[in-house]
């Protein structure tokens, strides 16, 4: 796992960690919206940076999909007008993201794929855990919970695509 | 005395003809109208996973999730190519037996024809 992916590991894992630290539904959208938008950015870079086709359509796919996500997120909270509410998760979350993006513009080639892939396993393995540890649980507003129950699926998806990836590539990086 | 041989044939070829019309029977009083079936698309999967039809029987995909998706045949039976959230895909079944089908974006998202 890349020190990047640690930290966003980390980032999402601190309320899990906490068991049952409650965030509210307004700090869940901005982790929600936050959490998105790190995988989109990431997914930009990558489908346009990655040397493997494999590599360039996983980026192209963590786009469209994260960025259909966070359009439900924001229709939905602007419906129930919420305002996304920062709070040391997102803050870390975007670190971390931010930090990502840096290592992996530092890179070229093979070693940017394995880099952003198993960036991206280590990613959707920690926001599995969150969406299920943290915010499904914390959620009080019904549709917001209903939104994270219907999006998982789709993460876990993700995960094995990217696992797939990752093996194709040549394993984990250790 | 006709050969055993001639009788032999009499007898075969009238159970085939017995036979034929009998399939026939069969197959008129068999062939249901074609019906539409509806698979939604939510939350990255297919509802229902499995659908049993006949051939002639017409399946319509509907992509209800929020990002897009497809449905692609083993095999190359059918490809919806990408839905988007709202579209829809229709397939009319011509063979008889099981399909698999998934998501070309997302491995996990499988579904079953089988038809009858």
């Amino acid at each position: 796992m890349t020190h990047t992916a640690l930290i966003i590991a980390a980032a999402l894992a601190v309320p899990a960690a906490a068991g049952a630290q409650a965030v509210n539904d307004a700090q869940i959208a901005s982790i929600v919206v936050t959490a998105n938008q790190v995988d989109i950015d990431a997914g930009k870079l990558a489908a346009q940076r990655a040397s493997k086709p494999e590599v360039k359509q996983f980026g192209q796919l963590m786009v469209t999909d994260h960025t259909g996500v966070n359009k439900a997120a924001v229709d939905l909270v602007t419906k129930l007008k919420v305002t996304p509410q920062d709070n040391p998760t997102s803050q870390s979350l975007k670190a971390g993201g931010d930090k990502n993006i840096a290592n992996l513009k530092s890179l070229s080639g093979a070693a940017f794929d394995k880099a952003y892939v198993d960036q991206e396993v280590a990613y959707h393995t920690a926001v599995l855990d969150a969406v299920d540890k943290t915010l499904i649980p914390n959620a009080s507003n019904a549709e917001l919970k209903a939104l994270l129950v219907k999006v998982r699926p789709a993460f876990v998806a993700h995960l094995e695509h990217a696992k797939q990836i990752q093996a194709s590539l040549g394993g984990a990086q250790k | 005395m006709t050969p055993a041989w001639r009788r032999g044939a009499v007898i075969a070829l009238w159970a085939i003809v017995v036979a034929a019309a009998a399939g026939a029977g069969a197959m008129l009083a068999r062939a249901p109208k074609p019906v539409t079936h509806t698979v939604t698309i939510d939350g990255t999967s297919y509802k229902p996973a499995r659908l049993a039809v006949h051939v002639g029987d017409t399946v319509v995909w509907e992509n209800k999730d929020i990002i897009p998706h497809t449905a692609t045949g083993k095999g190359g039976a059918f490809d919806s190519k990408m839905l988007a959230t709202g579209a829809t895909f229709r397939f009319t079944v011509k063979t008889k037996g099981g399909t698999d089908y998934a998501c070309l974006y997302h491995p996990t998202m499988t579904g079953r024809i089988e038809a009858e």
